[in-house]
């Protein structure tokens, strides 16, 4: 457990060194929210409150963006030679590996505390259970997130391959959600894949533990399940594959 | 002349298509935007989005394209590539001209498939509004080279340069009428910001595009004279600090 406090402590360190990244997410995120959301909230005629609907996808939208840079991070560290160093510290690849992934969920957090706080003080949730059941509905998605970006970036070893993968599944992932629009509105192939989707059921548990109207919302109890499969597996194959392509000190 | 700035031209266009996995990316988020989000809008709002939205992702999609230029020029500043490019057969004048007009052809490939679908998606024009469409988004493409040029020149270190271009992408993507009209930002936006989309060359090649195909908004003068403005403004600052800068690199 210690060790993997080391890690997590190291890549929080390392995260608060890129400080034109951390900038430029927020900016991002506060133009999606004060911009893009304000203007299509205003031609959108079928809900009543889809500006705080919008909002909401954005936070877990930027979440998902920012746990998904643990995998860029590792091709860094692979292209500088940082890998073998990691391999020779006393640390078990699955302590490196969760520690990891435990660390993007919680960067992200980190991260997106002043928004989240800011807009829940915005929309008055003060309820501690709500703020707490949706703190632990962010972080479970992220961890899984990381779990996704790790086995990725060591499962492809190609930095091209993982950039690409990567820019597809940012592109496609976040549309064919439910982070921008409900399910309810999108036609029926989009709303099957949207089902296979980690990031529909993220952003509508965060929805409904901020109390928004349930009638657009998924299960929550099936998006409780799967988040939890979605991190376990992510995570295990991350751990089964970092040991596996890394094993004897070398990267490609 | 003309040989070294097509010369200049052909190194430029040859090292746009290495970006294969950039514009892989960049392709992803506009058939993304068009082909899922626009769609599911489309049943979300009062009018087609879906047909609102396909001149914009051509006009959003150029501007990325076309930005791509700045990273090159910002690489070489910090690499020391410029030692090697004053080192060639080449006037200053054609090096200069030759990215700036290679940076706007590369934002012209890149976008006109773009084009060609929002025209199947909304309606064929005749061939002279073809070409004063292709020509728009030259002018812009141009300008944004000469933009990306400047800021890359400018700001040598590459954490401002990705900084100061992620700003300047938000801004102008999210301040236009690329994603919605003109009155709905009025509604939200203050003056000064409503003056900045309304002057935004986005804006200008978005609504050209809207103008020619789907004869909404009308085009009219002001929209051409603001787009030549913009890019006379940035072709003309991008040149003269690229041409500074590269001599001043190698000092």
């Amino acid at each position: 457990m210690t060790k993997i406090l080391l890690v997590i402590e190291r890549d929080l360190r390392s995260m608060v060194q890129q400080k034109s990244i951390l900038l430029m997410r927020w900016f991002y995120a506060i133009i999606q929210i004060g911009i893009f959301g304000l203007a299509i909230s205003r031609i959108v005629t079928v809900m009543q409150d889809y500006y705080t609907y919008y909002a909401m996808g954005v936070i877990v939208m930027t979440m998902y963006s920012v746990a998904i840079y643990t995998g860029y991070e590792i091709y860094d560290e692979a292209d500088l030679g940082y890998t073998e160093y990691l391999l020779s510290i006393p640390l078990t690849r699955r302590e490196l590996v969760l520690g990891r992934s435990l660390a993007g969920g919680i960067r992200s957090l980190v991260f997106m505390a002043p928004i989240i706080a800011g807009f829940m003080f915005l929309i008055g949730i003060v309820d501690p259970l709500r703020v707490g059941m949706a703190i632990v509905a962010l972080f479970g998605f992220t961890f899984g997130v990381s779990g996704l970006s790790i086995t990725l970036a060591v499962g492809l070893r190609s930095g091209d391959k993982f950039d690409i993968i990567m820019g597809a599944l940012d592109a496609f992932i976040v549309r064919l959600s439910s982070a921008l629009y409900p399910q309810a509105f999108m036609p029926k192939p989009i709303a099957i894949l949207s089902q296979f989707n980690p990031l529909t059921y993220a952003s509508d548990l965060f929805r409904w533990s901020l109390n928004f109207n349930t009638h657009f919302l998924a299960n929550p109890v099936t998006s409780v399940v799967v988040l939890i499969i979605f991190l376990t597996t992510f995570n295990v194959a991350g751990i089964a594959i970092y040991e596996r392509n890394l094993e004897g000190g070398t990267w490609r | 002349m003309i040989h070294g700035v097509l010369a200049v031209l052909e190194h430029d266009l040859r090292v746009f298509f290495k970006y294969r996995f950039t514009l892989a990316g960049l392709i992803s988020m506009n058939l993304a935007d068009l082909l899922i989000m626009a769609v599911v809008y489309t049943r979300m709002v009062s009018f087609n989005y879906f047909q609102f939205l396909a001149p914009g992702v051509t006009a959003t999609g150029l501007f990325a394209a076309a930005f791509l230029i700045g990273r090159e020029v910002n690489m070489e500043t910090r690499r020391g590539y410029n030692e090697y490019l004053l080192s060639l057969p080449l006037r200053r004048s054609e090096l200069v001209l030759g990215r700036v007009t290679a940076g706007g052809l590369r934002g012209i490939i890149y976008a006109t498939p773009l084009l060609i679908l929002a025209m199947l998606i909304l309606k064929f024009p005749t061939p002279a509004q073809f070409g004063l469409m292709l020509f728009a988004m030259y002018l812009l493409s141009m300008g944004i080279s000469g933009l990306a040029i400047s800021l890359a020149v400018a700001l040598r270190s590459f954490e401002r340069f990705t900084t100061a271009r992620s700003l300047l992408y938000l801004l102008l993507i999210f301040c236009s009428t690329v994603f919605y009209p003109l009155a709905v930002l009025r509604e939200i936006l203050p003056g000064s910001l409503i003056l900045f989309a309304q002057l935004n060359p986005l804006s200008a090649v978005a609504d050209l595009i809207r103008g020619y195909l789907i004869g909404v908004p009308p085009v009219t003068t002001q929209s051409w004279t603001e787009l030549l403005a913009f890019s006379g403004i940035f072709i003309m600052a991008g040149a003269g600090l690229y041409r500074v800068a590269i001599e001043r690199s190698v000092q």
